[in-house]
């Protein structure tokens, strides 16, 4: 409850109305960015219950007839389910490994005072400085040294060890901000320092840790280069690679495609409600003030 | 139920600061005790009270808790608990999750977690609360939950770091009776760190005043107010803080006096061969604000001292009024009635008996002991 205001009715509207305009501004151009950014994947959408027949006749038409169909088709169809699980596999373990190995070492380059602790963290920020792309070349030699190359395997390294730098800043930086008292209760309360990493660390990081499994998980799932380059093999294709092979087996066919690549957004879409932050920090209210 | 026994305590912080935070402190603290940690922000308290904890590791010296050398032992195993100034719940478990959390650890049976964290929500009022997240608490609630976690463990040993510095002041006045009335119930050791003189004079059984790392006076809190052993404790223990000023001693046919450009007053309670060797060098005088008086004829024929000087602020407080007067020899505040009339910028003389006056070496500081009881003070003895 806030206390009785002192202002008139009057002075509240002169005040007020520099903000309700600022508001509506910013109103404006949320709703511009949105339309701007959702509007392809909705036509998208639309075009994937759609025959391409229909879409020919009128491009923006909303689809009369839902030809869930198309989706079963592209599933079945092709190596579109391979591909797929592929991706699936190498995302989700890849994912799983860098959450878990970013947050301890995010934990310990917060937590724990060592010699080199500042040199880590630096040698790690420079790795997210510079662009990926330049280490293909020797990722490429590395893998066919150790006869990784053309693996799932050994793609599943590689996105681990792009990913990993990103994580640990991002959870460094939340993790830092965990106020000392607590761990210094838990240590009190009797417990070790691998059993507060998971008992206090992860729980509170949550926020942090779902923000960093999304991005990951959105990043990974869609990456092109280093997947096209350190596989060959087609049983091996990921999505990305995939959904290029075919686009070219269906390239008359509009709706077909579309619907292969909507089936290919879903788990992004699935990965951000699950672990929306909005939705985990509800969870967690009040971790971190 | 255990003494804590701390043999010459250093702590060193590793970094380019070569200070010690805590410079060769020794303490006894006595089964069921309740000991209080005293002094300004930085002084060491909490360093003090954390390589108690075993959660600061201990530079050099001998820690034991009930006659155990606990040096080396981990936090974890020294059966102590601590309540911390932000409270440090956990803030993804329930209110009945923290009170556990430390019993679930040490295996305890399932039914007698239960039975003690009700128990103790029940001592503190916590039961309507059990289920709730810290975030949904008020300062007040919190505050309890942190004792309440302290107190389902059952330890020997209670660790408070400024438990009550982040309530507002009607709810400290609450929770330190709160306190108090727990630590007779419960009869444990309790170390208890502020920089409230209130909290100090009011709940401790003996406090332990430092400052700069090192242990100024350890005593029963009156001790300490109508004894303290330099000019720090004596400066820090009084609100206002006790008014010194730098003299010297002279002599004449009816005794030493202490004099300067403001100030004289005959010293009854100190033998003369004490003043004559005090009189070698500087010292410093000391007369408490409440001492204070505007008008002689209070003190009936007991010997005087008297301060001169101008006034520079009258402060009505209500109940009181402080006087703030300049003199030669530096600033003074008397502790005066309501009742009194005075205005700034006058020429004024304000009385004291010559039994509330203190006297410290002027170039240490340390309390020049007097040696006759202060009548001031009945029932008290010579505290040392
Ligand atoms: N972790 C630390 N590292 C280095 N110096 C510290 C650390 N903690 C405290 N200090 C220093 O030690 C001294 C005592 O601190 P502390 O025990 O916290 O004082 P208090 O609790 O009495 O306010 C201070 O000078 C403080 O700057
Ligand atoms: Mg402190």
């Amino acid at each position: 409850m806030s206390p009785p205001s002192m202002m008139g009715p009057r002075d509240r509207g002169a005040v007020q109305m520099p903000r309700l305009l600022g508001r509506a501004a910013l109103a404006a151009v949320i709703l511009a960015y949105t339309v701007y950014t959702i509007g392809p994947f909705l036509w998208l959408a639309t075009m994937s219950v759609r025959t391409t027949e229909e879409i020919s006749r009128d491009h923006y038409a909303w689809p009369k007839t839902f030809h869930w169909e198309q989706f079963h088709q592209a599933w079945v169809g092709s190596n579109f389910a391979t591909y797929f699980w592929n991706s699936a596999l190498v995302v989700v373990a890849a994912v799983m490994v860098v959450t878990l190995v970013g947050a301890a070492a995010a934990h310990a380059l917060a937590r724990y005072r060592f010699r080199g602790n500042r040199l880590v963290y630096a040698v790690l920020f420079s790795s997210i400085v510079f662009p990926p792309q330049i280490t293909l070349i020797s990722l490429y030699q590395i893998l066919v040294g150790y006869n990784l190359y053309n693996s799932l395997f050994g793609l599943t390294l590689v996105y681990i060890s792009l990913q990993l730098p990103l994580t640990v800043y991002l959870l460094e930086g939340f993790f830092s901000r965990i106020p000392q008292d607590l761990f210094d209760a838990a240590k009190i309360d009797g417990y070790g320092d691998i059993e507060i990493f998971f008992r206090i660390v992860l729980p509170i990081g949550m926020p942090a840790i779902s923000t960093a499994l999304i991005l990951n998980f959105i990043q990974l799932w869609n990456e092109f280069l280093f997947a096209v380059v350190l596989i060959t093999d087609p049983e091996k294709r990921t999505l990305p690679i995939g959904i290029r092979s075919f686009m070219g087996e269906n390239f008359q066919d509009i709706g077909m495609i579309a619907a292969g690549v909507m089936i290919s957004v879903v788990p992004v879409i699935l990965a951000y409600i699950f672990f929306s932050e909005k939705l985990i920090r509800g969870m967690t209210a009040g971790a971190v003030k | 139920m255990a003494t804590v026994t701390l043999t010459n305590i250093c702590k060193r912080y590793e970094g380019p600061s070569s200070q010690l935070a805590v410079d060769n402190v020794n303490l006894d603290i006595a089964d069921g005790e309740f000991m209080v940690l005293l002094g300004p922000s930085g002084c060491g308290k909490s360093t003090t009270l954390r390589m108690i904890a075993g959660l600061e590791s201990i530079s050099s010296g001998a820690l034991s808790i009930g006659g155990t050398q606990m040096n080396n032992i981990p936090a974890k195993d020294r059966d102590i608990a601590m309540v911390f100034q932000s409270y440090a719940l956990y803030p993804h478990m329930s209110v009945a999750e923290n009170l556990a959390f430390g019993l679930r650890r040490r295996n305890f049976p399932g039914a007698e977690i239960d039975r003690r964290v009700k128990s103790v929500a029940g001592t503190l009022g916590l039961e309507p609360l059990l289920a709730r997240k810290p975030h949904a608490l008020s300062g007040g609630q919190r505050q309890r939950v942190a004792l309440g976690r302290a107190m389902v463990r059952e330890p020997v040993v209670f660790l408070f770091d400024e438990p009550l510095s982040n309530l507002d002041a009607a709810l400290r006045v609450n929770t330190r009776n709160e306190l108090i009335r727990q630590h007779h119930r419960l009869r444990s050791t309790m170390v208890y760190v502020t920089h409230d003189q209130i909290e100090a004079m009011t709940m401790g059984t003996r406090i332990c005043v430092m400052n700069g790392g090192k242990v100024a006076q350890v005593g029963k809190p009156l001790d300490v107010y109508w004894q303290p052993a330099d000019t720090f404790v004596a400066r820090f223990l009084g609100s206002p803080p006790m008014n010194l000023f730098p003299a010297t001693l002279v002599s004449d046919a009816a005794g030493y006096r202490a004099q300067n450009e403001a100030l004289a007053t005959p010293l009854g309670l100190w033998d003369q061969q004490t003043l004559a060797r005090a009189s070698a060098g500087p010292i410093t005088v000391g007369v408490r604000a409440e001492d204070l008086h505007l008008n002689r004829e209070a003190f009936g024929t007991s010997s005087l001292g008297k301060v001169s000087g101008r006034t520079v602020a009258v402060e009505p407080l209500g109940a009181e009024t402080l006087l703030l007067i300049e003199t030669p020899a530096g600033e003074c505040t008397a502790r005066l009635p309501r009742s009194i009339s005075v205005q700034p910028d006058e020429n004024i003389d304000l009385f004291f008996s010559a039994d509330a006056a203190y006297l410290f070496e002027g170039a240490t500081g340390k309390a020049i002991f007097n040696d006759k009881p202060r009548a001031l003070y009945p029932g008290q003895g010579l505290a040392q």
